[in-house]
């Protein structure tokens, strides 16, 4: 795989696609283990679908929207705040693992 | 409705129709749909339904932001997208998660227009 180019990462839905579909789909099948699928397929459908990977100084970032837990409402799953904002922290962090994985860039510490 | 106005409605919609084809196969190959719930040509605005296997592959939200962020620059006379997959209330994800069920869907003459092949 080429070299990860952070100016093409700027149109990353041109130069990155596949990797961010694959990124997703890694960090959406591991969250189905210890979380409850119901949960974890809302958040991918209701939340997700709004959210947009960065990258700055070495690491990727995921942005979420600002109304996760309005979102989830419509989604019949019925889930505490608590365990909404682990599941999001969980997802997030997993995916943006995955983004360093996918895209071979290893991360800053 | 003139003639002329439907035929750039249609035009319009073919366009988008192609720009779906041609840019994201992912989604038929992976036995999902986009069908264009809605188009206003004076505003704008097109609403694309995104379903069968897109419902639940852990794919979409990134194709949603995708078919988001590129239409509205490849095709001047869009200016907004509204994407999703429809859940809400009822959905059948579950244990299984995935549904692909009806992957046909999404266009009247998918034959005509070729796209690049899906990465994975």
């Amino acid at each position: 795989m080429a070299a990860f180019d952070p100016e093409k990462f700027e149109d990353k839905y041109v130069h990155y696609f596949a990797e961010l579909q694959r990124a997703y789909k890694n960090a959406f099948e591991t969250m189905r283990e210890p979380y409850d699928s119901d949960l974890i397929h809302a958040i991918d459908q209701l939340v997700l679908n709004e959210s947009e990977p960065f990258y700055e100084d070495g690491t990727f970032r995921v942005e979420l929207p600002d109304d996760p837990a309005d979102r989830m409402a419509g989604s019949g799953v019925a889930v505490d705040a608590e365990t909404l904002d682990a599941a999001l922290d969980d997802y997030v962090a997993e995916i943006e693992a995955e983004l360093h994985r996918v895209l071979g860039v290893e991360r800053d510490e | 409705m003139s003639t002329d106005a439907q035929e750039a409605d249609d035009d319009l919609k073919e366009r988008v129709s192609n720009f779906l084809r041609r840019n994201f196969p992912q989604i038929q190959m992976h036995g999902g749909s986009a069908a264009i719930q809605g188009l206003d040509r004076e505003t704008g605005e097109v609403t694309i339904q995104l379903g069968g296997a897109c419902s639940g592959c852990g794919i979409s939200p990134m194709t949603i932001q995708a078919i988001k962020s590129r239409m509205v620059k490849e095709i001047p006379e869009i200016e907004i997208v509204h994407a999703d997959t429809g859940m809400g209330g009822g959905h059948d994800g579950g244990g299984g998660g995935m549904s692909p069920s009806f992957p046909g869907d999404t266009t009247e003459d998918s034959d005509r227009d070729e796209g690049p092949q899906a990465p994975f």
